[in-house]
């Protein structure tokens, strides 16, 4: 097992270096100059100046040098300034941006798993009750529904109708943002904070995670009636035990098994299906930091995004590999 | 028993499954859905001769201007009002259907052409690697330039290598399809041809070697390595490229290129793609917009659609025929004399044709949703053409006044998605062969 996990975590290293070179690339081919704003700025700027400004960007030479010289620099941890935000683009992704896609995307997994794993479980238990055929409907909705419209649906249900409706004063989920401005431990207590932090973070995650949470739903569903139609479940019924037990402890266990990757591979989808709920809601993140870079052309700030999603993406297939090892004896990696 | 056997009366596959999809109820309700749908996109602009609705793009003139902007739904002549640019919401619905909907099955249908053909030759020729490469003092470069003969051998390594020297001057286009050209139909005249065609290839794959070779050099001067680094390099390349061949299992690439599909992240790589595409500094962005206008942006979000589209096909058509391939009917086949073409698309491809519609289907709805999203962000179709996802662009903007204008164009999306994966959860029950409905 070790083993393995060493040899995948090296079968990265090309990995990411054949998709940093593609993006590096396609960035580097960007519409517009880096140079553009700099030179609209300061019209004393001579030809001379330009081309000078030019070569001390390196910006003469072509793309495939300028991708190994990133390369260099980005290996030692440096990709460059922000132009946006005169900060080290690293500084800026990692330090502030991370974290809060972090906690918005773990938020939307922890609230998939929750919801649609007792009730994809419920769904296949009363097999063609009405309840299974509205969960299966809901399901079907969910999965159907374009992220971005279901977030400005919400927004408009909790931060305009509802609150018109009951005669509120102020919205019931703000409209967006991760803290009320001025809203910080040392003035409210930490305990008010965090309310004010779970109060913003609602609607987001609830968006980002129902695409999640339909789609699982119906695989749980699915899951779960293969399961209980084996005759190991059969016997442990016949044997008399309760159907609490049958379908807790012999059925659902053999059944989280293939939910458990597709979950784990699910993960990086959340983290780059962010890029949309985070420009609805504004949630500084870093979705919403590589749609900020791309119409800024702040390109520093663009690679380090996509570096550091590629790098989330390779870690958590991994991990879904490693995690479909662990619930299933059956599977032995050498 | 002969003759009761004589009077049951056989089913096609087809029919089969028409029956079982009409027991699908909401399958039945989706099919109807969307013809509605695709009838409305393709009369829209009759609609507008007809004068049952207005131009998508006509903009309100004349004094009373400022009145005819956001209108709300119910107003005389725009039953679901108008938007910021005092635009009728329901023409644009009506339009933006035309080209999700246009968007939808070219997405579908290229990729599962592609990724039909892909994952079928990946399929079939697993194990079977191609000669891709071989030095002028390889082994197999010496056998096949003996087998043919000093002047003919001569002849067909210098073609290729003037067509590899067009590519590397910049006729990609040309030099590709003279070359490609030139190998089906070397190959098709029997076992002297196949090895000219070889030969030719060979030729063609040394430029773009040297190519590369050069490229090394140039990388190392610039980067001021030491000249040992990059000349030694250069040289161990160089003698490993003469003396040595290449073999290459197109199984083993498709399923590499398909794994780094896989994990790189879509859709930021969909945001960077499309800007790239629309750039018309470079040769590529120039062809687009030169070539289609105001559509431009809608072939481009095709494309880069069908880029991310393939995959899924290629690798539920790989494993069906990799499967496929060991039965005995391809054996028959293979014993009759078939070629190699007529097994893999009369023999094999049919047999996967089930899933490969069931796929198609659900990826209507999944090009239909992330075209919205990149044209929600801007990054997708633009503006004048109207689509549902880039009608919802400044709605969020207005939803305090002019909720309608966020509201009408997602409740599309979600009903046309919703009715293409309806349609393929019945197809899939219709035509699973264990299906017992």
């Amino acid at each position: 097992m070790i083993a393995y996990i060493i040899r995948r975590l090296l079968q990265m290293i090309p990995l990411l270096f054949f998709v940093s070179l593609v993006v590096y690339t396609l960035v580097a081919l960007q519409p517009g100059d880096p140079l553009e704003g700099l030179i609209f700025q300061n019209p004393h700027l001579t030809q001379e100046d330009i081309e000078a400004l030019k070569r001390a960007y390196g910006l003469d030479q072509p793309i495939y040098v300028r991708y190994f010289k990133w390369l260099g620099r980005a290996l030692q941890g440096d990709f460059g300034i922000s132009r946006t935000y005169a900060i080290p683009a690293v500084e800026f992704i990692f330090e502030q941006r991370l974290p809060m896609t972090l906690l918005l995307s773990g938020t939307a997994f922890l609230l998939a798993v929750l919801v649609s794993i007792p009730i994809g479980i419920f769904s296949a238990v009363r097999q063609y009750s009405i309840a299974d055929y509205v969960i299966t409907f809901l399901a079907f909705v969910g999965y159907s529904t374009p992220v971005f419209w279901l977030g400005i649906m919400l927004l408009l249900l909790f931060a305009v109708w509802l609150p018109e409706l009951l005669g509120l004063d102020q919205p019931i989920f703000p409209p967006g943002g991760f803290v009320t401005p001025g809203v910080d431990p040392d003035t409210v207590g930490l305990w008010n904070y965090l309310k004010d932090r779970l109060w913003h973070l609602a609607l987001p995650a609830f968006t980002l995670s129902v695409v999640s949470m339909a789609g699982w739903t119906r695989f749980m569903r699915a899951s779960m009636l293969e399961v209980l139609s084996q005759d190991y479940v059969r016997t442990a019924r016949a044997k008399g035990l309760s159907e609490r037990v049958v379908i807790y402890k012999h059925a659902l266990r053999n059944a989280l098994i293939p939910i458990v990757t597709l979950m784990g591979l699910a993960v990086p989808g959340l983290f780059s299906g962010a890029v949309l709920t985070e420009t609805i809601f504004s949630w500084p993140g870093m979705g919403r930091a590589l749609y900020d870079a791309l119409v800024e052309k702040d390109y520093n700030v663009a690679m380090a995004a996509l570096v550091f999603l590629a790098l989330l993406t390779a870690l958590f297939n991994l991990i879904a590999d490693i995690m479909y090892a662990v619930v299933d004896p059956r599977i032995r990696y050498s | 028993m002969a003759t009761a056997t004589a009077t049951i009366k056989g089913e096609s596959l087809w029919s089969l499954a028409w029956r079982r999809f009409k027991k699908h109820r909401m399958a039945r309700v989706s099919l109807v859905v969307i013809t509605i749908l695709a009838a409305m996109a393709v009369a829209a602009p009759w609609f507008v001769q007809l004068g049952w609705i207005p131009d998508p793009n006509a903009q309100p003139s004349g004094p009373d201007i400022g009145s005819q902007y956001f209108l709300p739904p119910g107003s005389p002549g725009h039953p679901l009002g108008t938007d910021e640019l005092g635009r009728d919401v329901l023409a644009r619905l009506i339009f933006g259907g035309r080209i999700s909907l246009l968007v939808g099955f070219s997405v579908a249908l290229s990729s599962v052409v592609i990724g039909t053909i892909i994952g079928a030759l990946a399929g079939y020729f697993s194990g079977r690697g191609f000669k891709l490469f071989a030095g002028p003092f390889s082994g197999p470069y010496r056998e096949l330039f003996s087998a043919l003969g000093l002047p003919w051998a001569l002849a067909a390594t210098g073609l290729g290598i003037a067509l590899g020297r067009t590519l590397l001057a910049g006729f990609v286009g040309p030099a590709l399809m003279v070359t490609v050209l030139a190998l089906v139909l070397l190959t098709r005249i029997g076992d002297w041809g196949e090895k000219a065609a070889a030969l030719l290839w060979f030729g063609f794959a040394w430029v773009l070697f040297a190519g590369f070779l050069w490229l090394v050099l140039d990388i190392s001067a610039r980067l001021e390595l030491s000249p040992a680094v990059g000349y030694g390099l250069a040289g161990l390349l160089l003698i490993g490229g003469v003396l040595r061949s290449f073999t290459l299992d197109i199984d083993v690439a498709i399923s590499r290129i398909i794994d780094f599909m896989l994990s790189i992240p879509s859709l930021p790589i969909l945001l960077v793609l499309s800007a790239f595409m629309r750039n018309t500094d470079s040769a590529l962005g120039r062809w687009v917009t030169a070539s289609f206008g105001e559509a431009a942006s809608v072939v481009i979000i095709i494309g880069i659609l069908v880029l991310f589209g393939w995959i899924t096909t290629a690798r539920i058509v790989r494993g069906q025929i990799l499967a496929l391939r060991e039965q005995e009917f391809t054996l028959a086949a293979q014993a009759l004399g078939a070629s190699e073409g007529r097994i893999v698309f009369r023999h094999l491809v049919p047999n996967t044709v089930a899933p490969i519609i069931v796929d198609a289907t659900l990826q209507v709805g999944i090009a239909i949703l992330v075209e919205a999203g990149l044209s929600f962000l801007g990054f997708g179709i633009q503006p004048p053409v109207a689509t549902w996802g880039n009608m919802l662009t400044g709605a969020q903007d207005y939803i305090f006044y002019a909720p309608h204008l966020a509201i009408f164009p997602g409740l599309m999306i979600l009903i046309t998605v919703l009715a293409f994966n309806y349609l393929g959860d019945g197809l899939r029950d219709a035509l699973d062969p264990r299906s017992r409905l």
